[in-house]
């Protein structure tokens, strides 16, 4: 790394973690949270899930992210978590909130041509 | 003595099984309507449901109907019709034949039962004249 | 009949102030340029031809006089007064419309003077006006309201008709258009000068002398013409309102959308007017090269027919042989499936109503599938250059240049009611200049006197030939039109009467090169543009061709029938109204009406313009090439556009003319087309029109036969057809 760009990499604020084994720490505390919570997610939301399957969910959600490098963005992924989780933890969400991890309540919009024309939208 | 014991229970029983026509119907009875009680019947209404009344049970539970056969299993309340609707619920004691203050008028209509969930139920429907009106292959 | 010609007046018989006036207009066009004189304006200086008037000038300079009785295409009355303005050096005001301006005038359009002199003509206005604004449908719109806003006074002094009351006239009974509150009228006699000028119906006039006067027809009678409901647009107040129109709507509520009729061949321009999805009234909009500012009352009135007897969903033939409503999937599938099996035994009949684009989609998807049975249902002859020469299809002297001919030729044809706004254009010139006029054909009242030559259809080769009085005449014309209906052209001889009105057309010696002899009129708004794509006009090739598929493109005027067709045959319906084309149909695909659609029609003088969409297809019908455009994926023969702006690059591709909209392109090769055309023997029946009276006028196509408007338009005519009065 030329010299420049460390001046640049150092000027950034830090969001929260100084480096990469901070972050990283951080996902996994936040992984470990979220994963106690299930059984009591399972239980209080009533959703027609099992821990299991929740779990492989989380995961999922998890690694859906494991390509970014961006100590920063890394970061803010945390605190966008942590939120989801307080809101989930004090029943903030309700069972379809919980539900739309597993599936979109929207059906996508239609995109070529003949299914614009069958669904009647130009 | 018989009461004493508590045996009258055990008379009371075979009474009822037997006023019922044995065993087989009283099962069929308590199959349909839950249970099986003796009584006398007071009279029958236009669409064949018997009206019975045993004053020994207490209040409430003294006064039952036995609704047509046709019926089967899809009976309910409002099949009672007004006429009855009063002795059934203890507004009056005096059964329809015996009242001689009831009204009766050539314009007053049959009694219906609630029709809802049954094909015949009401459907609301908007007074509102079409913008377009569709053409039918019918009635060209 | 009104008819005063130049000459006459010139010679000073019997003109009033009304017919000078009239005539200076059309004077200041044929005159010799004399030199301009300079007026002012509220100290605006101008320059103006002798003879402009003084409301006239001040347009010039952008200034707008009011006015209630003049209407710049109505000859000059002069009576309201509103247009009262002050002339410098002139002891009283002058009434704008009719005072021609002389040297070095200074006007004064916003003086005390003009300024009193109109509020004292609004207060003698508005002593008799009723105050119903609040239940007029003019509300809103309203010429009187709005100057009286602009120009009255807040009080007035007539408080006698507190206890008095105002004025009341008796509304009359004038057809079932036109709504008439005759209490309302302010005696602009806009509605009269229109009947008797535009029209040619002299049905109107007034009785009685001031405060008695009124408006009507002087015995009890309807107004009955093809262009009756422009005295609705004419009239500055609401004494002269739409019927089917009444109480619906304010115009505050209502969107406008600018769009183009379909209902004849010539494309008058529209505005529709909607509110909550529904088309409420459809008004001309002013465009100078077609319409003016008309509009027939077929194109005006029969909007109703857009919501009843409409194709709102997909529809197949079951097993009982009933039509019965499907979704798309299900009606795609199984069209799909029989245009698969029949491979190129696919044929296309074309109705009226179809539109470039699903024309172009459905050739398209047709000679992929190896088939060339491309039709319309309106024959036209194919013998010498056939459709291949487009000079020999087209109006092609336009319909404004209809004005400026001096002898026009009928060939089988009845302008008045096959093209109502080109007749208004050819009785214009008959009344304003020297036009003649002669007709081969049925005698049928055009509403101006013509030459009628007989219905022999060999009177052409006389007058080629030189034998018949009137070739002599068209020789010398300066220029002459010859105007040919499609109606001749569907005769067996069509050909051969087309070639015969070629070669006079070519044998006419007009004074300047690009004026164009040959034109043809068609009936119906799509025949050009099918042409112009390439479909093959008339039915033969469907009913020889042993088809399997057969597609009816909105074709409900019975050229085909079930028996033409194979017992087998599969008929698809695409359209927009259950008519005939429907009823024999074994599948029914929802089309959109032409106020749903953005839609290219070409009209008969091959002016490409389009729709735009006013409302949105009812239910489950969808925009037409789109229709066609699915079903081709279906078939597996997937067309290569998905969005207007695609398909549109396709007609360009095709003919680039098809989307220079508003443009009439000039078609060319007339005297090749002559030389290719074969003179066959003409038959000697005698030319005949489908539609001769008004009562044939009104239900014409599928959009008004289902308008119970022009059902009762119908019902008018002939009542009074049986009055004869």
């Amino acid at each position: 790394m030329s010299q420049a760009a460390k001046t640049a990499a150092r000027q950034v604020k830090p969001i929260l973690s100084l480096n990469k084994e901070e972050a990283r720490k951080r996902v996994l505390n936040l992984y470990k949270a979220w994963h106690r919570q299930l059984p009591y997610i399972v239980k209080q939301y009533d959703i027609p899930k099992n821990i299991p399957q929740c779990r492989e969910k989380l995961r999922e959600e998890f690694t859906k992210y494991n390509n970014i490098q961006d100590v920063r963005v890394v970061d803010m992924l945390i605190i966008k978590g942590q939120m989801e989780l307080k809101e989930v933890v004090e029943v903030w969400k309700q069972k379809g909130h919980i539900m739309t991890y597993f599936k979109e309540s929207q059906e996508p919009k239609p995109k070529d041509f003949i299914s614009k024309f069958l669904a009647g939208v130009n | 003595m018989a009461n004493y014991f508590g045996l009258s229970a055990i008379t009371n029983f075979f009474k009822t099984i037997s006023s019922h026509g044995g065993l087989r119907a009283s099962l069929a009875k308590m199959y349909r309507m839950d249970s099986v009680r003796m009584g006398t019947c007071v009279g029958t209404d236009k669409y064949g449901n018997k009206y019975y009344e045993n004053k020994s049970y207490f209040y409430g539970r003294n006064r039952w109907i036995e609704y047509a056969p046709y019926y089967a299993l899809e009976y309910d309340g409002s099949q009672i019709p007004a006429e009855w609707f009063g002795w059934m619920h203890y507004k009056t004691d005096l059964i329809p034949s015996q009242d001689p203050s009831r009204p009766q008028y050539k314009w007053m209509t049959d009694h219906t039962e609630n029709l809802t969930g049954t094909p015949g139920q009401y459907m609301p429907y908007s007074t509102t004249r079409p913008k377009i009106e569709a053409w039918s292959p019918t009635k060209a | 009949m009104l008819r005063f010609t130049v000459s006459k007046v010139l010679n000073g018989a019997k003109n009033g102030p009304k017919t000078l006036t009239v005539l200076t207009r059309w004077q200041s066009d044929q005159a010799k340029k004399p030199e301009k004189i300079e007026v002012f304006i509220d100290d605006k200086s101008v320059m103006v031809e002798p003879g402009t008037t003084v409301l006239q000038a001040a347009a010039l300079v952008g200034v707008e006089i009011p006015r209630f009785c003049y209407h710049e295409r109505l000859a000059v009355a002069g009576n309201c007064r509103m247009c009262l303005v002050e002339v410098e050096k002139s002891p009283k005001p002058v009434a704008a419309c009719a005072m021609p301006v002389m040297k070095g005038w200074r006007v004064k359009t916003d003086s005390e003077m003009t300024r009193k002199a109109r509020e004292g003509v609004m207060e003698f206005l508005l002593v008799n006006h009723p105050l119903d604004c609040p239940i007029c449908d003019q509300g809103g719109e309203c010429d009187l309201q709005d100057q009286s806003m602009a120009f009255g006074s807040d009080r007035s002094r007539f408080v006698d008709n507190d206890f008095s009351g105002k004025r009341a006239v008796e509304d009359k009974d004038i057809g079932p258009l036109i709504k008439t509150t005759m209490t309302r009228c302010i005696h602009c006699t806009r509605c009269i000068r229109f009947a008797s000028e535009v029209a040619g119906v002299d049905d109107l006039g007034t009785t009685g002398r001031g405060s008695d006067m009124q408006v009507g027809t002087y015995i009890e009678k309807l107004f009955l013409s093809e262009l009756s409901g422009n005295i609705i647009d004419l009239c500055p107040v609401g004494a002269l309102t739409s019927k089917p129109y009444s109480f619906t709507a304010r115009p505050w509520e209502i969107r406008k959308v600018d769009s183009i009729d379909v209902l004849d061949a010539v494309g008058s321009n529209i505005v529709v007017s909607t509110r909550t999805g529904e088309v409420l009234r459809i008004m001309p909009r002013i465009n100078e090269e077609i319409n003016e500012e008309w509009l027939s009352d077929k194109s005006r009135f029969a909007y109703d027919g857009l919501k009843r007897q409409r194709l709102v969903t997909p529809m197949l033939r079951d097993s009982s042989g009933e039509l019965k409503p499907v979704d798309w999937e299900a009606a795609l599938l199984t069209v799909g499936k029989q245009i698969k099996n029949a491979g190129d035994k696919i044929g296309a009949v074309a109705g009226g109503f179809a539109d470039a684009e699903l024309l172009i989609s459905v050739k398209d998807l047709l000679n992929r599938l190896g088939s060339e049975n491309l039709c319309t249902e309106h024959v036209f002859p194919m013998d010498g250059s056939g459709t291949d020469l487009r000079s020999s299809y087209l109006l092609n002297n336009k319909i404004a240049g209809a004005e400026e001919a001096d002898l026009v030729l009928l060939v089988g044809t009845n302008p008045r009611l096959e093209a109502p706004l080109l007749n208004s254009r050819l009785r214009k010139a008959y009344i304003h200049k020297e036009l003649e006029v002669a007709m081969i054909g049925p005698e049928v009242d055009l509403r101006y006197e013509y030459e009628h030559l007989g219905a022999d259809p060999n009177v052409l080769k006389n007058i080629a030939s030189g034998s018949h009085a009137f070739a002599k005449k068209l020789k010398s014309a300066k220029r002459p039109l010859i105007i040919v209906g499609s109606d001749t052209l569907e005769r067996p001889d069509g050909a051969a009467i087309l070639a015969s009105v070629q070669a006079l057309a070519s044998s006419a010696s007009p004074q300047e090169k690009s004026w164009k002899v040959l034109n043809v009129l068609h009936k119906v708004a799509s025949q050009v543009a099918a042409l112009d794509i390439g479909y093959t006009p008339g039915v033969e090739k469907i009913r020889n061709g042993n088809l399997k598929v057969v597609f009816l493109l909105g074709a409900d005027e019975g050229a085909i029938t079930k028996e033409d067709l194979p017992k087998d045959c599969f008929v698809i319906y695409q359209g927009h109204h259950g008519d005939r084309g429907a009823l024999l149909a074994d599948a029914v695909l929802p089309g959109a009406a032409y106020t749903e659609k953005q839609a290219t029609y070409v009209n008969t003088e091959g002016r490409a313009q389009q729709t735009l969409v006013a409302v949105t297809p009812p239910g489950r019908a969808r925009e037409d090439w789109k229709i066609v455009r699915a079903l081709s994926e279906v078939v597996g023969e997937k067309l290569p556009y998905d969005n207007l702006d695609e398909i549109r690059d396709r007609l360009e591709q095709v003919a680039p003319h098809l989307t220079r909209y508003g443009r009439a392109e000039n078609a060319n090769y007339f005297k090749q087309a002559a030389a290719l055309a074969k003179s066959a023997n003409l038959d000697s029946t005698p030319l005949d029109v489908k539609i001769k009276e008004l009562k044939d006028f009104y239900m014409t196509d599928s959009i008004s036969r289902a308008s119970p408007t022009m059902a009762k338009c119908v019902q008018a005519a002939l009542k009074q057809k049986e009055a004869k009065c």
